[in-house]
């Protein structure tokens, strides 16, 4: 029944052409809405990707992302305000709570403007600094744009960035480099592993205040690769906060300028635009989003060979298990790319695990892929329950950075030997001997029991003679 | 006349001639007691026992003796090699400690010696409460040495 559901499901999100998996309603937050046009070609990008786009002001009184409870929007595009905050229908308890219930939130940031306090408060929520001096920006003196900022130095030439770590796929692959203009640098927490930055500024570059005049800096903010440009935040239900560090990189102008890197021969295209699409995607739910398909546990008891992979098996996912059995789990997870769902692969150095776990993990086994449907991968494996009866738990628990989080658990209860399971006395050898013992002392009995007969009857017997 | 003396010996009392019992006694039936030592004192026990005591009894003591040897076999084989299956140890060696307390009951309530208490049960009948005793202790063990 779940196949057919889950066919289901699958065939009306192909009718409805819908791109992001977690709804296309989105809402951009512009203080002057004039400035729209500067950023068409990115409204043309998302909507072209199947996105209805709504243009508010903050300062509109009947502006709510929330309606009747709900989201009224999937997505939000915040960019700066000028004045001191993003109004009273985007505080920043309000922004939380539309994380928690699963909304996207893209915020930028721009250095032309200091960026209000009610916007810095929201970041720390999240664990994400930016400098306590609000006029900062990031500067690079070995990397920044030759044509457009020769002297200040502000317009940051990034490569495109590479993996996170070598078992996280990267999402943000493109071609080329990426202007960065004019960025606020952020420094993330190391308190939670929600936190990844997207895009990192060079081992060069710093946080300064333009305005101020000395020589030298002295205790900036951070430096180097500890600055983060664009930066990921991926709560534990899944929803997905991007903070891109410069508002400027969306525009039109940036979008394909022609930038020059220093003792670069000649001018190259940014890949802005590319870069915007893969951040707004994956902040968007379009790619790095993972499903869970079928999951099935059942005894493996070894009766028939059970192809695990493509059928079904009959008595599957029983709420109670005996100690000491063997036992098979598999699951299917999928992989939502934008537009379909695809068997997931995970990295090579990477493995999804199963905890068969009480309180704690009795078990914790890597699950190798099984099968491939057209839409997903087998994982499974098998195992020997262990010897404690209880209530445990089968637990499968990836969440890795990028990646939707896969929490998914069954509980069963894990009984004891039934009076009738235990091993017969005869089928343990090392109680022969007290067997033996018990049948010997019968044995003596019964010969006992015939000598008291015998001699009982001789001596009536004898009496009665004499 | 002078007491019969079969024996010329020095200051020994003679105790009377044992009672007439089916076994015919070894002994030249007089009591040298000059127990000495504790092996004269063992071996007079053991001459007054094999003398005095009858056949059917001595049937019991050595179906008695016979269970306390399979026991202490069972037993010290436990303490060598140890209890494994501890239902199972239980079960053999309480088999032959709960048949010498039954047989042991079955002596008390025969032993002719003893008739003046027993007088209200028969030798039948204890033998009959021996049996269906013996046949619970057995079908006990099998079961719990499973």
């Amino acid at each position: 029944m779940r196949w057919l559901f889950s066919f289901l499901v699958l065939a009306l999100l192909g009718a409805v052409q819908a791109l992001s998996s977690s709804g296309s309603r989105l809402l951009v937050v512009l203080e002057e809405l004039a400035e729209k046009d500067k950023y068409s070609e990115f409204w043309d990008d998302l909507r072209g990707r199947g996105y209805t786009l709504s243009f508010e002001s903050p300062k509109n009184d009947k502006l709510s992302i929330f309606k009747h409870g709900e989201r009224a929007y999937d997505h939000l595009i915040l960019f700066p305000p000028k004045t001191k905050g993003l109004g009273p229908a985007l505080t920043p308890k309000l922004l939380l709570e539309f994380l928690k219930k699963d909304g996207n939130v893209l915020l930028t940031l721009s250095a032309d403007h200091p960026t209000p306090s009610a916007i810095v408060s929201l970041l720390l929520e999240l664990d994400i600094h930016l400098p306590s001096d609000r006029n900062t920006l990031v500067v690079d003196h070995f990397n920044y744009d030759t044509v457009s900022a020769g002297e200040k130095h502000d317009v940051l030439l990034v490569p495109a960035p590479k993996a996170l770590r070598a078992d996280v796929k990267n999402y943000f692959e493109v071609d080329g480099t990426i202007a960065v203009p004019r960025a606020v640098g952020q420094g993330l927490g190391n308190a939670t592993p929600h936190l990844a930055p997207i895009l990192r500024a060079g081992s060069s570059a710093y946080s300064y205040n333009p305005k101020d005049e000395a020589e030298i800096v002295e205790d900036p903010f951070a430096v180097g690769e500890q600055l983060s440009l664009v930066s990921a935040m991926q709560a534990r239900n899944s929803a997905r906060f991007t903070v891109v560090g410069s508002t400027e990189m969306l525009q039109n102008e940036w979008f394909d300028a022609k930038v020059g890197a220093v003792g670069g021969k000649e001018q190259t295209t940014t890949a802005n635009r590319a870069f915007a699409a893969k951040v707004s995607e994956w902040t968007f739910k379009e790619t790095g989003v993972l499903k869970v398909g079928r999951l099935q546990h059942y005894l493996n008891e070894g009766k028939k060979n059970v192809n695990e992979s493509a059928v079904g098996v009959p008595e599957h996912n029983p709420g109670i298990y005996r100690i000491k059995t063997d036992v098979s789990f598999t699951i299917e997870l999928s992989e939502y790319t934008s537009t379909h769902l695809s068997p997931f692969t995970p990295p090579a150095t990477d493995d999804v695990q199963l905890e068969f776990s009480m309180l704690s993990p009795f078990h914790r086994l890597s699950l190798t892929p099984l099968a491939q449907t057209a839409n997903s991968t087998i994982f499974g494996t098998s195992f020997v329950l262990p010897d404690q009866h209880g209530i445990f738990n089968f637990r499968v628990n990836y969440k890795r950075p990028f990646l939707t989080s896969v929490d998914e658990k069954r509980q069963v209860t894990v009984r004891h030997f039934a009076h009738d399971e235990w091993p017969r006395s005869w089928n343990i050898s090392a109680a022969w001997v007290w067997v033996g013992g018990i049948w010997v002392t019968v044995a003596g009995w019964v010969a006992f029991v015939a000598l008291w007969l015998y001699s009982e009857g001789v001596e009536k017997g004898v009496k009665k003679t004499q | 006349m002078p007491p019969k003396n079969r024996h010329p010996t020095s200051a020994s009392v003679q105790s009377s001639t044992p009672k007439s019992t089916p076994s015919a006694t070894t002994t030249t039936s007089s009591k040298p007691l000059n127990a000495n030592t504790a092996q004269d004192i063992v071996q007079n026990v053991w001459d007054k026992y094999v003398q005095r005591t009858p056949q059917r009894v001595k049937l019991l003591d050595s179906f008695m003796a016979f269970l306390v040897a399979v026991g202490a076999l069972q037993f010290v084989y436990c303490v060598i090699v140890g209890n494994y299956p501890f239902n199972a140890f239980l079960s053999g060696f309480s088999a032959t400690v709960g048949q010498f307390v039954l047989t042991a009951s079955l002596r008390i309530q025969t032993n002719p010696e003893n008739k003046a208490e027993f007088e209200t049960i028969s030798n039948e009948r204890a033998f009959a409460d021996f049996i269906f005793g013996s046949l619970l202790l057995h079908f006990f063990c099998v079961n719990f040495i499973n």
